[in-house]
């Protein structure tokens, strides 16, 4: 099919929906009509009965602004509300805000820099307080207040002059046009001004403890090391919630959570999900919903660009040439994850489903290496110009899919005079300057590309974003392409998806031809439910389980 | 070896005595044999058997036990369990074996000096061992694995650095005891140099208790090598190790439990021969040591 | 006795600042940081994690940094967890409970079980009894710690379905007897070596005191062979279970922290494990200072005890 098939013929309303909301015209439509299944129950009148929501990893961090990670969002969620919220399908609509702004309703002028945010004016603090134009301005500036340790910048920094019009409006400039900050603002939780205000130091408030949101469900209590239990807002502003009592229940073995969902000691299995070799059995289970579902992240192998063996293009595509992953996806992987091209996920808007698919060749790959002039030496790895075809690849100990993968590799990588030598590290110093600061050869890693399923990639693949080069952002390949980084540029300054749709496949067309990276596969993520939950959607543009547990109600 | 030596070092006589009591010692000769078997099996094993330890077949993963020609049955990657555990027992034994050395040479020495020397260095010396006793081993093993790259040499200096000060206590304790014993003051009253008394005339003296020691080390550190790459820090994949065979054995204990019975049942034997042999020469050497 | 309880406080406290030091040291040898978490954070970039590290002051010097934090300890403040965002000393505090009741139960099966091992085989010395009793110890000693649980949740948990696999108690249950039914296998598991060790020495005490003169003297006056056990032997070979009792600690905790990997106990090895991996300086610090004073402090109390019970001792 080509693309030009794709964009006509096969536009869907799914399709269409997408355009307009991430081109901001969704306002009209509230997100829970959207994407929604025709559900046979209803959900009750008043919150009813408890949901346990299993996490192999503790949330702790309960101040949404602060560095966290994905199982503090669910938590986050669940207690915050952002101005905008992306739905299942990608598009952004009003939260905390009464429409999304646009270039077409002039939310956002047309260049791209003034802004002004309408927001609803029936929203309370779970304290009684209103909420008010004058929060959404103390959490801006609060993220980018120098002694506040806040998470991610981007995008806030552009930020200037903030104005607070009335209770309900607010407006700002942007320093500079940066399209993807609207899916940021989704992501980005609103707190309380009137008590975080008078504490001294927002970083060690009392508030970061005993959390106050305008969410859907409020604090209860936590037993830490064990769970979390929030408890429904009845005055809660939007859709829901349904039940009584969220808990969030902390199992730190992946054998465990699962045995404790068979068991039905929780209801809803979370972060990180059912394992892919208790597929087979967890699908037939009685009076459980298990559930393939794409996730945002690729798994693949990072090659160093500096790297002299990886300079050379022919290297890059006999390597690819040389992973069989069908036989990783099947066999180690149980056949659960889907195979990937680009670092864009299959179900995002701008994902390239023209881009050429790798094929397990190796006598191809052996072809590629000896017409480009590597010779195997005597002990059979390959050699050009003194260099041995010999890299080391790394990723964090204790993992043992990706390392059973490694070694597969190693065996099929070494049949065609390739030497790869696993160097794997304890998460903290894999992922410490070793990956930061580029200091490996070859690194296999899973990566969420998007944030809040805005395709801009600058931080990853731009030159400027190289850190071992001075740079301020992840492009931790080193990859550097002056044709990407223009396209890239041109990206964040678009504001109409049709264009930046065009603009992103391209980009992925010449990355998927340089191969900074060997794309794996696109993670898929094991869901599980007892069959009587209703109101649960799965979210890929959201990094947790439960970026909606306001809809969820026991049937 | 001067005259002196000869005169006043018991090691001439010893000898025999030494070896009629160790052979009399029925569990020290099983912990000899168990482990001379399983060291000729380690040694051997992989040339007679078919399949090699990295041959990674993804049609043969998860083979049970004793029903092909994959004895042992194979691991998720469809090794052979039987090669991979020979392999393993290679690396395992030498981080044992050489950690060993390593601990009771510097166990030794700081022992010695400290005995020997007394006052502020023997202080000095002395509260350093207590400070890392003070750690729970594996805090310690732990955090030095993750600060540093995982490989079989960087694993048996961490286990050494953690196993020494047993023995530094053992040597201190002995040399403070025979320092004042006439054959030293003799040979301090002829002129000899210090570290000649220390190490030519007390240290022979002392062998009895280090060797004893040195057994026992060696179990330790092989079940300590288990330990830390159980839990991912020690030697890494794809070469073989007892202890990271088992790593991830956990999450197959359902399916697959011989993942997890065969390498524990390997350990176990290797540990408690030296363990045997240890008791053997306890006895033998009539050392009262109450360390275990 | 105020002179030597003044040496050995003193003592404890230079051990104290050895072992900071060292622990110091060596965290910081680790490469990375309580940052590369988020390295793969989408949207976080290496900016954002400079201003962090800046923010937290990651990149003063090192001795900065220890002095820093030895000051602030020696006010009473053992600093935050940079994960957790709480004090150190709370984190610890609600990870405390899991393991003293994993520690504690596990010594209460091991003192039992060892005592009467020691005792039964030094008075039936060289019986059937007493050669399974030596072997069966040093296998049991053999035995890796994680392995045992291993092989315990395959039997009991796996086949036979007696024994929960791991937790501390069901959720929704919380019960005392839900607690005591999660108790069991990691305590028994816990316990193996330590009831090996207990029952050698045990033996060994006992065996000594059986010879000493004041046992020979009230056999001679007819006292029942049960009451010279109970009364003069055990009673003296107990005393230096005191000793042993204080230096076991520190391995009761390394027991503990292999066990609570494989029952997933929600103890402190755990916390230990989980900080190491997101290199929470402060709640690792924490962590070993907690271990190091326990067990120093474990130590001294022996050496009193020991030292107030046994006249034969002298305090110098």
């Amino acid at each position: 099919m080509t693309k030009f098939n794709k964009t006509s013929a096969g536009f869907s309303r799914r399709d269409a929906l997408r355009v307009l909301g991430a081109g901001g015209a969704a306002g009209l439509f509230a997100p829970h009509l959207l994407g929604k299944p025709a559900f046979a129950q209803t959900p009750p009148a008043a919150p009813a009965g408890r949901i346990v929501v299993g996490l192999s990893q503790e949330p702790t961090v309960f101040n949404p602004l602060m560095p966290h990670i994905e199982v503090d969002d669910g938590v986050n969620f669940s207690i915050f509300d952002a101005l905008f919220r992306i739905s299942v399908d990608g598009v952004i609509g009003p939260n905390l805000a009464s429409e999304v702004p646009s270039q077409d309703n002039g939310g956002i002028s047309e260049d791209g820099l003034n802004w002004r945010i309408r927001l609803r004016d029936d929203v309370t603090w779970h304290d009684g307080t209103p909420f008010t134009a004058e929060d959404v301005k103390y959490t801006l500036e609060l993220i980018v207040n120098p002694d506040f340790r806040a998470w991610r910048t981007t995008g806030h920094d552009l930020v200037r002059d903030i104005t607070v019009v009335s209770p309900t409006e607010i407006t700002w400039r942007m320093e500079e046009p940066f399209a993807p900050y609207l899916s940021f603002l989704t992501e980005t939780f609103m707190v309380p001004k009137h008590i975080l205000e008078a504490e001294a130091n927002p970083n060690e408030a009392a508030f970061n403890q005993a959390p106050v949101g305008t969410g859907a469900f409020k604090w209860g209590q936590r037993l830490a090391g064990d769970r979390l239990e929030l408890v429904a807002n009845a005055d809660y502003f939007g859709e829901g919630p349904y039940v009584e009592e969220l808990i969030f229940k902390y199992i730190p073995d992946m054998t465990v959570l699962y045995a404790q969902f068979k068991s039905g000691d929780i209801d809803l299995v979370g972060n990180a999900y059912i394992t892919p070799d208790n597929y087979k059995e967890a699908k037939d289970l009685a009076d459980r919903v298990v559930t393939v579902e794409p996730k945002g992240s690729v798994e693949s192998i990072y090659l160093n660009q500096e790297l002299p063996v990886f300079k050379d293009q022919a290297v890059r595509e006999a390597l690819y040439l040389a992973m069989d992953r069908t036989a990783i996806i099947d066999a180690l992987y149980y056949g659960v994850p889907t195979p990937a091209e680009t670092f864009m996920p299959p179900q995002s808007y701008y994902y390239n489903p023209d881009l050429p698919k790798q094929e397990f060749n190796l006598d191809r790959a052996r072809q590629i290496l000896d017409e480009a002039g590597w010779v195997p030496g005597p002990d059979g790895i390959r050699e050009k110009d003194g260099l041995r075809l010999s890299f080391n690849n790394s990723t964090t100990v204790g993992n043992h899919l990706r390392e059973q993968t490694q070694q597969f590799l190693q065996q099929t990588f070494a049949e065609i005079g390739a030497e790869m030598k696993i160097e794997n590290l304890p998460p903290a110093v894999m992922w410490g300057d070793f990956w930061g600061q580029s200091q490996f050869d070859s690194a296999m890693v899973g990566i969420t590309y998007l944030v809040g399923g805005d395709p801009d990639v600058t931080y990853r693949f731009h030159t400027d974003a190289i850190a071992a080069k001075g740079g301020s952002g992840s492009n931790n390949a080193q990859y550097s392409n002056s044709e990407v980084d223009a396209l890239l540029v041109e990206g964040s300054r678009t504001f109409d998806p049709e264009k930046r749709r065009e603009i992103y496949s391209k980009v992925q067309e010449i990355i998927r031809h340089d191969l900074p990276f060997l794309p794996l596969f696109a993670y898929t993520n094991l869901y599980g439910r007892k069959a009587g939950i209703e109101g649960f959607e799965v979210n890929t543009n959201t990094r947790t389980e439960s970026w909606h547990a306001a809809a969820w109600y026991w049937a | 070896m001067t005259t002196l030596t000869a005169t006043h070092s018991p090691s001439r006589w010893w000898q025999s005595r030494v070896l009629r009591r160790f052979l009399s010692h029925r569990l020290a000769l099983l912990g000899l044999l168990m482990i001379t078997l399983l060291t000729l099996a380690c040694v051997v094993g992989p040339y007679l058997l078919p399949y090699d330890s990295l041959y990674i077949d993804l049609r043969a993963r998860f083979a049970p036990p004793f029903a092909s020609d994959h004895y042992l049955g194979t691991d998720p990657l469809g090794r052979d369990i039987a090669a991979r555990l020979f392999m393993a027992g290679r690396i395992s034994l030498l981080v044992g074996f050489f950690a060993m050395v390593l601990s009771i040479f510097v166990g030794t020495l700081v022992g010695v000096i400290a005995g020997y020397r007394g006052g502020w260095i023997s202080a000095v010396l002395m509260r350093t061992v207590d400070g890392f006793l003070s750690y729970p081993t594996i805090f310690l093993l732990l955090a030095l694995a993750a600060a540093l790259k995982p490989s079989p040499v960087m694993i048996t200096i961490i286990i050494a650095v953690t196993s020494w000060m047993e023995v530094a206590r053992i040597v201190e304790a002995e040399v403070r005891s025979l320092k004042e014993r006439e054959f030293v003051l003799a040979g301090r009253m002829l002129g000899l140099g210090r570290s000649h008394i220390m190490f030519r005339e007390i240290l022979p003296n002392a062998m009895g208790p280090i060797i004893v020691a040195a057994t026992l080390t060696v179990a330790r550190a092989i079940l300590l090598e288990a330990y830390i790459s159980f839990l991912g820090f020690g030697i890494q994949p794809p070469l073989p190790s007892w202890g990271n065979m088992l790593n991830g054995a956990q999450q197959y204990l359902a399916s697959a439990p011989w993942l997890a019975i065969i390498p524990g049942i390997a350990i176990t034997i290797a540990v408690s021969s030296f363990n045997f042999i240890g008791d053997g020469l306890r006895d033998a050497l009539d050392v009262r040591n109450d360390t275990v | 006795m105020p002179a030597f309880l003044l040496k050995r406080f003193a003592q404890s406290i230079v051990l104290l600042v050895i072992v900071s030091i060292i622990g110091f040291v060596v965290l910081n040898l680790i490469p990375g940081g309580p940052l590369a978490q988020f390295a793969l954070d989408p949207g976080m970039t290496e900016a954002d994690k400079a201003r962090l590290a800046e923010q937290l002051g990651l990149n003063r010097p090192l001795l900065v940094q220890y002095f820093d934090w030895a000051w602030r300890l020696l006010q009473g403040d053992w600093g935050i967890s940079f994960r957790d965002g709480n004090p150190v000393l709370t984190v610890i505090s609600r990870h405390l409970f899991a393991t003293f009741l994993l520690m504690g139960s596990s010594t209460v099966i091991a003192i039992a079980i060892g005592t009467w091992i020691g005792i039964r085989g030094a008075t039936h010395r060289y019986s059937t009894f007493d050669y399974a009793a030596t072997v069966g110890a040093m296998v049991a000693l053999s035995i890796p710690t994680f392995w045992f649980g291993l092989i315990g949740i395959y039997v009991f948990s796996l086949k036979l379905g007696w024994l929960p696999a791991g937790n501390m108690y069901s959720i929704g249950d919380g019960s005392v007897l839900d607690y005591l039914h999660h108790l069991i296998m990691p305590s028994v598991v816990l316990a193996l070596v330590h009831i090996a060790v207990w029952s050698r020495y045990m033996r060994t005490a006992t065996l000594d005191a059986i010879s000493q003169e004041f046992v020979k003297t009230a056999r001679a006056k007819g006292v029942t062979e049960r009451r010279v056990l109970m009364k003069h032997v055990v009673g003296n070979a107990l005393l230096p279970m005191i000793t042993l009792a204080g230096v076991q600690l520190p391995s009761i905790l390394t027991g503990a922290l292999v066990t609570e990997t494989v029952f997933t106990w929600p103890g402190m090895g755990r916390l230990f494990l989980d900080s190491l991996g997101y290199s929470d300086y402060p709640v690792v610090m924490g962590l070993l200072m907690f271990s190091a004073i326990l067990t120093i402090a474990g130590n001294l109390v022996a050496d009193i005890v020991v030292a107030l019970v046994d006249p034969r001792i002298r305090l110098a």
